[in-house]
């Protein structure tokens, strides 16, 4: 049994389904984000596991406990907003000690958890601040020390970089994933920044419409996405409508050509339609024809991107993107000449709809 | 792990001090802001309508009937009995109305605000009280006597079913606490009126958070939204305190000079035929200068206090 368990959770508000069908097993100690466009209902999960909304069915239980109907202030698992939910009236120290002070705690021991807590997100000596004295970054970490005061069995975190300013979001996004490893604690992070949810988890739920899409390490996430949402929404991606050939060797055909793929069309029949995606690092400019896997292209832009040079080129009617990495003896392509793409069968992906 | 952003913060900090310093000293001669010039007819105005004025009340409060100076006016409203009597009656109407209209205010402006009304409810009992907190002087006044005065339509309507005569046992509005009650009329609804946004500015964050840590309720009151809101709720009853000190009309329409309110004893050593002193007139709008002058600064703090929490 998962530490964490949310048992095929659904969620209505009035016509609006926000969250469907959703199943879910968390380990200890592992963190686990919820990646998807706005709107797509990560919110409302994770609102669902800290008790502020009622499921409309399923059922979420922590080491084996059904918390399903408990009210929020019975969970003891620890929440950290997106922004300003600092209680603007205490200061650092007290808001990290609030939840100690409404269960009756001893002074000291709060005092010295508090401290412990200061050390631990680097402001130590600035207990006596008041919120609005503090950055935005200092504000979430404050914020991220008052969420585990109490040592909460799930830590839970709704898009908490969201409003800060991207050098802050990389570095602040590092300093939570190192604090969640030292203290083993098991977290749930919400996040639309897909380069976030990479970055940070153990694995990655992608959401679409209130539904889970895809469930895996971020390896996995991005180099095998299962369907043309994760992969349009994870990474940048070029989309091709194929036909199967040969559903045996594994051939289909796009623009009139023939491209063999690694992965099996067994469960497809010889000129069944299906989306396939090349991830624009997949691809490259051949010298000459190879044998298997060529397109003729023409480029139509070159932008260069700093780390990586990213061309845009047109295949009949497609429009594609190719990455190379830079470096200074890299002879860049010209607008307007054609060229020839190769790529791997490794690199075709079968997308399911 | 590190503390860059904490550093960053430091190191930017520093730059821009020194940024600051390298500049050259320029001579104070051109540093005239000019930006100030557009502002110059606003001072005028304040000049003109406020400052003026309160100055002349201040030299004419010093002034006999004679024009030559005096202390006699000062020492007047500070030993006389009536005038004494007067500011006691001024000040205990607006605590108490200030203290009610605070209170009930409050809580209705929470019923409207937190209760879970529909929206367009909101929207009008807002809007009601907007229009409610202008309802003052003679047609409140009125209103009133016509249905609770001597002859008012309630009084006569008790009369008649119970069968009593409730003036003979000793029932009037014209007293403190039935002024009281006609001023709640306008220090109610402006209570809502100023109350609405402040707990509009509660965020649901706070609340949902103090849930999360454990708290109650109750909690949450205790700890979070009163604080929070206390500067707020401070500030407007010294609002309408000054609102109900200042208040004239009202008073004078339905009571003459029945009830002796400050404002009203102004008014009669104003323009009245027997008790004319221009001098102890003014004498009585300084105090009452200074007491609003008392107000508002408080009332300043308060603002403050909240604007850098709720941001
Ligand atoms: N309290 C609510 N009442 C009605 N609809 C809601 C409420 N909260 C969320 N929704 C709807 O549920 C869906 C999912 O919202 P949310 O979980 O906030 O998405 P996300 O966090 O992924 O942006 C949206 O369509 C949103 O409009
Ligand atoms: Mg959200």
């Amino acid at each position: 049994m998962a530490f964490l368990e949310i048992n095929n959770i659904s969620k209505s508000f009035a016509s609006t389904v926000a969250v469907q069908d959703f199943d879910l097993q968390v380990e200890r100690g592992e963190l686990v984000s919820f990646l998807g466009p706005s709107g797509c209902g990560k919110t409302t999960t994770l609102r669902l596991v800290a008790g502020f909304e009622t499921t409309t069915q399923g059922k979420i239980i922590v080491k084996g406990e059904d918390i399903t109907n408990k009210p929020p202030n019975q969970r003891n698992v620890g929440m950290v907003f997106q922004a300003y939910a600092l209680f603007p009236n205490m200061t650092v120290g007290g808001n990290i000690g609030f939840g100690m002070k409404v269960n009756k705690r001893p002074q000291e021991e709060i005092q010295a958890r508090v401290d412990e807590l200061l050390e631990l997100i680097a402001m130590p000596g600035l207990a006596n601040r008041y919120p609005h004295q503090l950055s935005g970054g200092q504000q979430q970490r404050v914020a991220l020390a008052r969420a585990l005061a109490l040592n909460p069995e799930v830590l839970l975190l709704d898009e908490p970089l969201s409003a800060l300013d991207a050098k802050i979001r990389v570095v602040l996004r590092g300093e939570i994933r190192a604090i969640q490893q030292k203290l083993g604690i098991t977290a749930i992070y919400v996040t639309h920044d897909q380069e976030e949810a990479l970055s940070l988890s153990d694995r990655v739920v992608v959401m679409h419409q209130g539904r889970i899409e895809q469930v895996g390490p971020p390896f996995e996430i991005y180099n095998f996405p299962k369907t043309e949402f994760v992969a349009n929404f994870v990474g940048t991606l070029n989309a091709y409508n194929a036909k199967v050939l040969d559903n045996q060797r594994n051939v289909l055909s796009i623009e009139g050509q023939d491209i063999q793929t690694a992965q099996t069309l067994g469960a497809y029949k010889n000129g069944d339609r299906v989306m396939i995606a090349i991830r624009p690092e997949r691809l490259s400019f051949a010298d000459g024809q190879k044998k298997v896997n060529n397109l003729a292209c023409t480029v139509e832009e070159v932008t260069f991107l700093g780390s990586i040079v990213r061309v845009q080129v047109r295949t009949g009617e497609k429009t594609l993107y190719v990455d190379t990495f830079n470096n200074p003896y890299l002879e860049l392509p010209r607008v307007g000449e054609t060229k020839q793409l190769t790529f791997s069968r490794e690199a075709v992906l079968i997308l399911h709809p | 792990m590190g503390n860059n952003p904490v550093l960053e913060e430091k190191i930017l900090t520093k730059r821009e001090s020194k940024k600051g310093s390298a500049q050259p000293a320029r001579s104070p001669r051109f540093d005239f802001n000019w930006a100030w010039l557009g502002v110059a007819p606003f001072f005028l105005f304040a000049l003109a309508f406020l400052f003026l004025p309160s100055f002349s009340i201040v030299v004419r409060s010093f002034q006999g009937v004679d024009g030559s100076f005096t202390f006699k006016n000062i020492i007047a409203i500070l030993t006389e009995s009536d005038i004494i009597n007067a500011y006691q009656a001024s000040l205990s109407i607006s605590v108490i109305t200030a203290i009610g209209g605070g209170f009930f205010g409050f809580l209705l402006a929470y019923a409207v605000i937190l209760g879970g009304m529909p929206r367009g409810m909101r929207t009008f009992m807002v809007t009601f009280s907007g229009v409610a907190s202008n309802f003052a002087g003679v047609p409140l006044a009125f209103a009133f006597i016509a249905t609770m005065g001597n002859a008012g339509l309630i009084t006569r309507w008790i009369e008649a079913i119970f069968e009593i005569n409730v003036r003979q046992m000793g029932f009037s509005i014209y007293t403190i606490w039935g002024l009281s009650i006609v001023y709640m009329y306008f220090q109610f609804p402006l209570m809502v009126l100023i109350m609405a946004p402040a707990l509009d500015g509660l965020r649901r964050e706070w609340r949902e958070a103090c849930e999360n840590l454990g708290g109650s309720a109750w909690q949450y009151w205790r700890y979070v939204a009163f604080p929070i809101l206390l500067p707020s709720i401070l500030g407007t009853m010294i609002l309408l305190f000054g609102n109900a000190f200042g208040a004239y009309a009202t008073a004078y329409a339905f009571s003459g000079s029945f009830i002796n309110l400050v404002t009203i004893l102004i008014g009669a050593q104003i323009q009245g035929d027997v008790l004319y002193n221009p001098g102890l007139g003014n004498a009585l709008a300084l105090g009452m200068i200074i007491i609003m002058s008392v107000c508002m600064f408080g009332y300043a703090y308060m603002q403050r206090k909240t604007s850098r929490w709720v941001r």
